[in-house]
């Protein structure tokens, strides 16, 4: 691991201490949903995050589709692998909050199931990767990934296409106080940090396995 | 380094469970009895403080268990963030040695095809 990657990983684990101390600590308990409104700051922070980690993929498909470097691919398996796991995340933390909020643990409504489609076609991508192998597997999975990510959009507008539906739209006022405002502004800051470290350590795992491919080719290759 | 990262992410679940559990501390029975008698008295107002006192402390209990179903929500909806967090970076760490143990493997065959 480099240097930066260790100051990198001391910042986030340090601002996830604080987001951690600051949630039960500091900010101010929602007079509506009380404690339980505490979700908030993992829930949203995870489900922003997961919209940078699939941006990423995108871009380096796009990248990879242009330039046909195989880091690009590397990169965009390795920033779709941690948007799922965000993702994941934000489909896992949601339902809870949705029981004591709404009185329901899932609702076909819009922005819950483009979320969940939006997940499936992640997994749908690594199932792709999985079956295919050399350049097929580099170039389809490319494709898939720019496909993918223009479900992002329209989870971030579902609200407001569809006109209804539990979560509040984009032009809802938040209202939350300064206390929650700071904790959340970290919480986030923290998240992103986190996925791009979690990128940055897949993605020399995935280098290292592809030199090591390619090391035991050539040995193999030797022998024969 | 993934040994830190999962040492860090322990420490991580340890700390949300410290300030997680810093919840309010219940009231008892003689604290809303004293707190009543003092309410009573600083009002003056004539009233049977039995049934005041039962009262107060039936609707403190119930408030009790409302919060308690609440910060059960609240603990498990943490406790899945980070449990998802860390099955994450253990499968990291698990492919992290597979990877090693392969590269020692080839180093080795590499040396004996060598000699």
């Amino acid at each position: 691991m480099g240097k930066s990657v260790k100051i990198l990983a001391v910042i986030t684990f340090v601002l996830l201490f604080c987001s951690i101390y600051l949630i039960f600590s500091y900010a101010q308990i929602e007079k509506t949903m009380l404690e339980v409104q505490k979700i908030f700051y993992f829930h949203v922070s995870s489900a922003l995050t997961l919209f940078v980690a699939f941006g990423i993929n995108f871009v380096f498909s796009i990248t990879y589709l242009i330039k046909r470097r195989s880091n690009a691919d590397l990169l965009a398996a390795s920033a779709a692998e941690i948007g799922l796991v965000f993702c994941t995340i934000t489909l896992l933390s949601g339902p809870i909050w949705a029981s004591t909020a709404w009185g329901t643990w899932w609702n076909w409504e819009p922005r819950l199931t483009t979320t969940l489609i939006l997940w499936l076609m992640y997994v749908g991508y690594f199932i792709l990767r999985s079956a295919l192998d050399g350049e097929n597997k580099k170039t389809f999975s490319a494709v898939f990934g720019i496909i993918a990510f223009l479900d992002a959009p329209i989870v971030y507008y579902a609200v407001d296409i569809w006109q209804e539906g539990l979560h509040p739209d984009r032009g809802t006022k938040w209202d939350l106080e300064t206390t929650m405002q700071h904790t959340w502004m970290l919480t986030l800051l923290a998240f992103v940090l986190l996925c791009v470290l979690l990128i940055i350590v897949q993605y020399k795992q995935k280098k290292s396995e592809e030199r090591y491919d390619i090391i035991r080719q050539k040995h193999l290759g030797k022998l024969l | 380094m993934m040994k830190i990262v999962t040492i860090v992410c322990g420490l991580i679940v340890l700390t949300l469970f410290f300030f997680a559990a810093r919840v309010p501390v219940s009231l008892t029975s003689d604290e809303v009895s004293r707190g009543v008698s003092d309410a009573i008295s600083e009002e003056n107002i004539s009233v049977d403080e039995d049934i005041v006192e039962k009262a107060v402390l039936k609707s403190v209990e119930k408030l009790e268990k409302r919060q308690s179903t609440r910060l059960k929500y609240l603990a498990s909806a943490y406790i899945v963030v980070w449990l998802v967090f860390m099955l994450y970076v253990i499968r990291v760490a698990m492919q992290q040695r597979k990877l090693d143990q392969r590269l020692s493997q080839l180093e080795q065959d590499t040396e004996e095809s060598v000699e």
